[in-house]
């Protein structure tokens, strides 16, 4: 009976789909499964009712200490690996448990064998693909966390850990880990989105900062996404980078730009990059301003021939491919810009070549230093120099005049007394006598004359008052009244009553009363003097022109003595060599200028011009 | 007495001229002493003398200053005439300018009459010798 219900069980034992096999206490192979003979590759019949370890190597299956341990009573589990016949590696759990009879006792050993080579496999894959995937983490910087819903456990990788500067044994919670962000934004801006990831799905990829648990400022790239189960969202998941470095080295980049930028923009210098057509793609504020843009993007992307004047514009583009062919810069050139508007501004302009990596030429770098100024300043200097150097050669001109009429006087009277040292007749030496007064008078003439140029010489700082020019000229009509009746001369005043000019009254007069007297004294012995007054405004200046019908003047011949000291160049016993000479003097002290136009026989009009300026 | 045919005495200044004549009557025979106040009169005079077969001066006495045409002006013209007769130009001028010297060397060097400077005032004419060996030549 007993044998029987064992050979029954042996029988269903053998059919079992699991490797087993029954061993007694004296480790005779009692009965085992089909299965469990296959693994070992054993014949079945042949195998049942041997000791164990006559079919089976005990020194590759050291099983005998835990069956010893079974046989005791307790449970042994454990893997081994064996090769097989064709060489491959197999893993197999070898679990053993006591074999009791209805009375409990032990009568031998259950030994179940499963193959594992599969899952260890995997096991091994998986730990490979771990390491793996540490290390990429390692490498990039990028941590993973996994939340969960409904437990509201919160499961941070090694990464994510290091990031936050806490031990790896660190326990995170939600609340955790949103208060590692930096309060005020930062925290508001993870609240919010792992809010909205909850509630309507959505994912997040954000710039954050954080405040690691070592108190250091942390820039970080996280990102998260919902994971659903059964069409319910029940973790999320997401990544954690710090992008610290980079972001540091951006700012750094922006940073720098702005410092660039903010430097370029302040430079008192026009600065623009231009490509290799000469469009601009970069122009700082003030050549914004020079060119009356408030935005540079009204400018970038332009030409020359947009903004200047043609001609301008092809002698810039012509330095611009010079400078890209040769890659020599043109350094402090003067350059005249004329915008389309048609004003003109200086420069003194350097152009360098723009160079790619790879050294050739990308464009053109501008430095364009308005020096308009400097030019007027130039040009108000060299006038300067001019005005002194005329001045200096009427000195020395007026030095010689000095000398040689003071010296013709001298020699006469020289002269005039050694003849009377050696006269003995009465009658002559009273005719040297007279000479000698006459000399003398000369002389008082000369003096006085010298003086009256002096006096022109050395008021530099007369004041110029705005005069009515016919007020002018009716007093010096009053004055002349006897001499003008005594030629019969007939004056036409065609100057508007309104006609004002800025000059020293006292040369006002003057001038006035010279040209109106030479006019007079040079009139034609064929007709009477007549006299025609004029005046004209033009921006600054007002020109007084008298024309007169008199004798005229070889202008050919006299047009470079005409206004010299002492020249006279008609017979007329009158002439003393002054009147222009001062008129000259005078309207030259107050900025103007006096030119003449004159036919022989016809007469001469002379054209005064007063400078309205102060 | 040194003898000379004709004296041109080409001056503004009327004491300059009572003055040369009163010494050329003391230190030279003269038959025709003329007086100008310009260049252009005596120029004219000049001219008018050679083409109507008169006796051009021997000496001229020449001031730089003048209205109408001065001394410089006179001489330019001057030099141009044919006139095959040596002529002593004398320049009497009370300008000290260096540039009225260069133009005397100037117009010295470029004729074989014979050009002299002289700066006023003058007291006598010391030219007698000069004269004799010039007209001698």
């Amino acid at each position: 009976m007993k044998t029987n219900i064992l050979n029954t069980n042996a029988y269903t034992i053998k059919q079992l789909p699991n490797a087993i096999a029954f061993v007694d206490r004296n480790l005779k192979l009692n009965c085992a499964s089909d299965e469990w003979a296959a693994f070992f590759n054993l014949d079945y019949h042949m195998a049942i009712g041997k000791q164990l370890f006559d079919v089976i190597d005990e020194s590759n299956y050291s099983w005998r200490e835990p069956l010893v341990s079974t046989l005791e009573g307790n449970t042994e589990c454990f893997l081994q690996t064996t090769l097989t016949g064709n060489g491959i590696e197999k893993w197999f759990e070898l679990s053993t448990k006591p074999w009791y009879n209805e009375e409990e006792n032990i009568i031998g050993a259950i030994i179940q064998v499963e193959d594992v080579s599969n899952r260890v496999l995997m096991d091994l894959k998986f730990q490979k693909l771990e390491n793996l995937l540490r290390d990429q983490s390692e490498i990039s910087k990028v941590g993973t966390w996994e939340y969960d819903l409904d437990s509201e456990r919160i499961e941070w990788s090694a990464m994510t850990k290091k990031i936050h500067e806490v031990p790896h044994d660190f326990q995170p919670s939600i609340d955790k880990a949103i208060n590692f962000y930096k309060q005020g934004h930062d925290r508001n801006t993870i609240s919010m989105l792992v809010h909205n990831c909850i509630e309507k799905g959505e994912t997040w990829n954000t710039k954050l900062k954080i405040v690691t648990a070592k108190a250091n400022e942390r820039w970080v790239l996280a990102a998260g996404k919902p994971f659903y189960k059964d069409g319910k969202i029940s973790r999320l998941i997401g990544t954690f980078q710090d992008i610290t470095e980079d972001v540091e080295a951006e700012n750094k980049i922006i940073e720098n730009e702005k410092l660039l930028r903010t430097l370029i923009d302040n430079i008192p210098l026009n600065i623009f990059i231009k490509d290799k057509d000469s469009k601009k793609v970069l122009v700082n504020k003030a050549e914004c301003d020079y060119l009356g843009v408030s935005n540079p993007q009204e400018i970038i992307g332009k030409t020359d021939y947009d903004l200047y004047d043609k001609d301008v514009a092809d002698i810039s583009r012509h330095e611009d491919v010079h400078v890209m062919k040769t890659q020599k810069p043109i350094l402090k050139k003067r350059t005249i810009n004329v915008k389309k508007d048609g004003s003109s501004t200086s420069f003194l302009t350097s152009k360098i070549p723009f160079v790619n990596a790879d050294g050739r030429s990308k464009g053109v770098i501008g430095i364009s230093m308005d020096i308009s100024d400097v030019i007027q300043k130039e040009d108000q200097l060299r006038n300067l120099i001019n005005v002194t150097a005329i001045q200096n050669k009427k000195l020395i001109n007026f030095a010689h005049i000095v000398s040689h009429n003071l010296r013709s006087h001298t020699a006469n009277f020289s002269m005039l007394l050694d003849f009377l040292v050696n006269e003995k007749e009465a009658s002559e030496r009273k005719r040297i006598m007279d000479m000698l007064l006459h000399a003398s008078d000369n002389l008082m003439d000369t003096l006085e004359n010298l003086n009256e140029v002096v006096d022109i010489s050395t008021d530099v700082n007369l004041e110029k008052k705005s005069l009515n020019l016919n007020e002018n000229i009716t007093k010096v009509q009053q004055n002349l009244s006897a001499f003008l009746h005594q030629n019969n001369v007939q004056i036409n005043n065609n100057i508007a009553d309104t006609v004002n000019v800025k000059a020293v009254p006292a040369y006002m007069e003057s001038i006035i009363l010279n040209l109106v007297t030479n006019a007079v004294k040079y009139r034609h012995p064929d007709r009477n003097p007549s006299i025609v007054l004029s005046a004209k405004k033009k921006e600054d200046i007002t020109i007084f022109c008298i024309q007169d019908n008199g004798l005229g003047i070889d202008l050919d011949k006299y047009g470079q003595k005409l206004f010299g000291m002492y020249k006279t160049f008609h017979n007329n016993k009158d002439a003393r060599g002054i009147g222009l000479y001062i008129v000259k003097n005078q309207i030259e002290a107050m900025g103007g200028n006096i030119t003449v136009k004159s036919e022989v026989e016809k007469g001469s009009t002379f054209s005064v011009y007063f400078n309205d300026k102060d | 007495m040194t003898k000379i045919n004709s004296i041109y005495v080409i001056d503004d200044d009327a004491i300059t001229l009572f003055g040369v004549k009163k010494i050329l009557a003391k230190t030279i025979d003269c038959d025709s002493v003329s007086e100008f106040h310009n260049g252009q009169t005596a120029l004219n005079a000049l001219i008018h003398a050679m083409e109507n077969g008169f006796e051009v001066p021997d000496l001229i006495f020449l001031d730089i200053n003048m209205p109408i045409m001065d001394g410089w002006e006179f001489l330019e013209e001057f030099l141009r005439l044919p006139i095959d007769k040596k002529i002593i130009i004398n320049i009497l001028t009370s300008s000290i300018d260096p540039s009225d010297l260069r133009r005397w060397h100037y117009y010295k060097d470029r004729t074989d009459h014979l050009v002299i400077f002289k700066n006023k005032p003058i007291f006598s004419i010391d030219l007698c010798d000069i004269l004799r060996t010039h007209m001698a030549s």
